[in-house]
């Protein structure tokens, strides 16, 4: 009784250390010798991980297994033994499909669901994880035989037969190999464990270099050029080996040639450095200059015959410091409701920034250029039909991968047009150059710039939005942004059946009113969605309203459809007056009132039903409103907790949120609405703040000239208005914003 | 017997535990924003704050954040700046302190066109 009671049931112990001895094993030669009746105990093991590990909800076998190195060295060596012409021994080929169907289900992904979770999940989890993890090492790194490429042999003769003549059989032959790919690729150390066997085995990169090695890029790029023709159900799977490749590379770095990718990296590393060097510039200066027993103690005269107590050599620095040393002292936090549960497994897994090294880098640019060529359309729009009539293998995690991939893709394929016409620029300097090399056509995206997929992207942002799917609704808008800036290089590129192309799509995508509404409604509403999401959401904003800006410009005539309510003439004035009198915004002026704000909407839903219906109809985009929309708080607000993250951020986005305020304050003329005393705190404290924006970054002259006339008109406000020095406490309504620029009240319908 | 044998000590009679209120919370609330502390005392600040305008925009708005601070801190003093900023701009969503706020800019209303 002295020794810990085993973990696992010890017969099921003893059952599968003896089916795993019988399989076979090494003769005096060192060659692999299989046991008598290895294809029964392969067919046992399996039936012993159905029966007993799935029916039973339990993961004893799985960690028997783990624990008998059946993978290392039996299954291995065995598919090692099967040779390349030897492919029609039929027995040979049966063990071999035996022995991956016993490592598609070993290397399947672990999921902990808290709801059919049992004790044994909890018990065998985490070492089920790890060894998964030498499962991957074993599998990419073996010596003896390419086993992907094995499982490619395994599924050939079914990928033979034309999609028609397929059997059952067959079809599920195909979907093993591929979730076995699938799970060989998503296998990662686990998280928040340090992984302590050499990292770069199990690397993306040897991943990568594995793939092409071994020519499974060349599979999947067979299988997504023929999507549709050929394989019709393995869409998804295709898409999620895919999507477990390259999510997480950065597609700029991805199609740097050598010499550029190392000055990319020397000059992030000299940036680091600098800001290090500031960091520590900035506390040397503000550190202490003696012990830290020397005893200072000061009084601060606060007026009115108040004096504050503080300690410490750096009170003596200046009142800033000694302000904020009082402030820092305080311990009270104000009580914040706690998180709703625990976080939910990121379905989407996506991971932090991948870097690749060179080898890898140059095998994944090739794919991707291949698949761009020749894949992308077939495969996307396949999915996105599978996706579109909800067919039954589809899972609700393919459509955040759907709409991370197409984003993905299209920015590696302005990235690869950037990277062509440098090389054609420095080519027409050398004639030597390749004339091959000709600038690939938008074409080869074109299935994700159709109205299907606009009318599918809408409707996932509406659908993602009301399920709160904050992470898939993030994906949704990063892909909405890739498109936009796809559309405008394509409106941009001096080609002129492009230009025609893009100036189409362009105007589709404005013309739905509801999709203005849409967007404008979600940045409104951020509350706690995380970083990411915020990231996801402003960037969209600032491309949408920079592209919408420059297109309705160019087209002053441009229509929208808008929703509206036809009213019966009399009550229209009525509800108008009503409306204004309750002090809600109507719209600007007289002759637009019959096109209420969604405010007003809502809010006399009293005498609804009988003077009001909804119709849709035609009416001029007017930028200028349009983009009023974006001064509200919420939206205001919003951008301001983006801009905290001042000292994280990157200088794309800080420009996107300089831009912003500088609409705010200068082109729309509504400064007020940053007249708020933690917005002037923030301005302040990037400039001058006690960690303030680096000087050197090429952001900060912009930002610096930004405040300054911010907070001039702040303080000129101020005089003006010494109201202003009350409401600087409180968010503002339109209409005293209104007030407060300009000083008079917004006219309304009713008072004229 | 073993009851008698306890008995002396008085460990068997039931001492009743009396429970007190927890003293209340001090809130940043609606009162306290509008007492002679609050608002009000703002207001006192601000007719002694100097903008000297162009050209000081940063030396102006410290002078300016330092008041708020100074303010808050005498108003709410456990609560630190950047906390207790968030917490009077939440009072003013509430409807009485919304009436207030418009009172206080009608108040500046005629001043302003009397400036004029």
């Amino acid at each position: 009784n002295e020794a810990p009671a085993d973990v696992v049931h010890p017969e099921v112990r003893a059952h599968i250390n003896s089916l795993v001895s019988a399989l076979g094993g090494f003769d005096e030669d060192g060659q692999y010798q299989l046991g008598d009746d290895a294809l029964e105990v392969l067919r046992d093991i399996k039936k012993w991980m159905r029966f007993y590990d799935q029916k039973l909800n339990r993961m004893d076998v799985a960690r028997c297994v783990s624990e008998t190195n059946l993978v290392n060295g039996d299954i291995l060596a065995i598919l090692a033994s099967w040779h390349e012409n030897a492919t029609l021994q039929r027995f040979r080929s049966r063990v071999a499909l035996a022995c991956y169907e016993l490592m598609t289900p070993l290397t399947w992904p672990l999921e902990k669901d808290a709801e059919t979770a049992t004790v044994n999940y909890y018990r065998h989890l985490p070492v089920l994880r790890l060894a998964q993890v030498g499962y991957k090492r074993a599998i990419i790194n073996y010596d003896g035989a390419q086993i992907l490429h094995t499982a490619i042999r395994v599924a050939l003769p079914s990928m033979a037969v034309p999609l028609g003549d397929r059997t059952l059989r067959d079809q599920g032959i195909i979907r093993l190999v591929l979730f076995f790919l699938r799970n060989i690729v998503m296998i990662e150390p686990p998280a928040g464990v340090k992984y302590d066997g050499d990292e770069s085995q199990i690397s993306r990169s040897a991943t990568i270099d594995a793939f092409s090695y071994q020519e499974i890029f060349l599979v999947l790029l067979t299988m997504a050029s023929n999507m549709g023709e050929d394989f019709r159900t393995e869409d998804s799977t295709v898409m999620e080996i895919i999507f477990h490749l390259v999510k997480g590379v950065d597609t700029a770095k991805l199609f740097m040639n050598e010499t550029q990718l190392s000055t990319a990296k020397a000059s992030e590393l000299t940036d680091m450095m600098k800001k290090e060097e500031a960091m520590i510039h900035a506390f040397n200066q503000n550190g202490p200059t003696r012990h830290s027993r020397f005893g200072t103690m000061v009084w601060v005269d606060r007026g009115e015959g108040k004096m504050s107590a503080l300690s410490g050599q750096d009170a003596l620095l200046s009142s800033a410091a000694r302000e904020q040393k009082m402030d820092n002292s305080k311990k009270y936090r104000p009580p914040r409701r706690g998180r709703k549960g625990p976080d939910k497994k990121d379905l989407v897994g996506l991971g932090a920034q991948i870097s690749l090294n060179a080898r890898a880098n140059g095998q994944l640019r090739k794919f991707v250029e291949e698949f761009l060529d020749a894949g992308f359309n077939p495969l996307f729009q396949h999915v996105r039909r599978s996706i579109d009539r909800e067919a039954p293998h589809i899972l609700h995690h393919h459509r955040a991968q759907f709409f991370y991939l197409v984003s993905w893709f299209l920015a590696a394929e302005r990235a690869r047009q950037k990277a062509q016409q440098s090389k054609l620029k420095s080519g027409q300097r050398k004639p030597a150059a390749n004339p091959a090399d000709e600038i690939t056509s938008f074409n080869l995206v074109a299935g994700v710039l159709n109205q299907e997929m606009f009318i599918f992207m809408g409707r996932a942002l509406d659908r993602s939005y009301n399920d709160k799917d904050w992470k898939e609704l993030s994906v949704v808008m990063r892909c909405f942004t890739q498109i936009l800036l796809t559309v405008q290089e394509m409106y941009e590129s001096g080609n002129e059946d492009d230009e025609e192309i893009a100036e189409n799509i362009l105007s589709r995508l404005f013309y739905e009113d509801t999709t203005h509404d849409a967007i404008a409604n979600i940045i409104k509403s951020y509350k706690d969605q995380g970083l990411d999401y915020l990231d996801a959401c402003t960037e969209l904003v600032h491309t949408y309203l920079r592209i919408l800006e420059a297109y309705s410009k160019q087209n002053v005539d441009l229509q929208v459809r808008s929703r509206q309510r036809t009213r019966k003439k009399k009550k229209a004035a009525k509800a108008a007056a009503n409306a204004a009198a309750a002090g809600i915004d109507a719209s600007a002026d007289g002759a637009e009132s019959l096109v209420p704000d969604a405010q007003a909407d809502d809010d006399d839903s009293a005498n609804d039903e009988e003077m009001a219906q909804k119709a849709s109809s035609e009416r001029k985009f007017d930028f200028k409103k349009f983009a009023n929309r974006f001064v509200s708080q919420g939206v205001v607000d919003t951008f301001v907790k983006f801009t905290a993250n001042y000292k994280d951020m990157t200088d794309d986005q800080l420009k996107r949120a300089h831009r912003y305020f500088y609409r705010v304050a200068f082109k729309q003329d509504m400064s007020v609405m940053l007249f708020r005393v933690d917005i002037i705190k923030l301005f302040y404290d990037m400039i001058k703040g006690t960690t303030p924006l680096d000087r050197h970054s090429s952001m900060y002259r912009e930002w610096e000239e930004l405040s300054k006339q911010i907070l001039r008109r702040c303080m000129k406000k101020i005089e003006d208005r010494p109201v202003l020095i009350i409401e600087m406490l409180f968010s503002k309504t339109p209409s005293t914003a209104h007030f407060l620029e300009y000083g008079f009240e917004k006219q309304t319908v009713s008072t004229t | 017997s073993k009851e008698s044998a306890t008995e002396g000590l008085g460990i068997d009679k039931e001492v009743e535990v009396k429970k007190r209120a927890r003293e209340p919370r001090v809130k940043l609330d609606e009162a306290r924003l509008l007492s002679d502390q609050g608002i009000p005392a703002l207001r006192k600040r601000a007719r002694v704050l100097k903008i000297k305008g162009k050209g000081h925009e940063f030396s102006d708005t410290y002078r300016l954040l330092s008041m708020y601070q100074l303010w808050l801190d005498d108003l709410f003093p456990k609560a630190r700046f950047a906390d207790a900023l968030a917490m009077v701009e939440k009072e003013g969503h509430k409807t009485s302190m919304h009436k207030m706020r418009t009172e206080w800019i009608n108040e500046s209303k005629p001043r302003d066109i009397m400036a004029e």
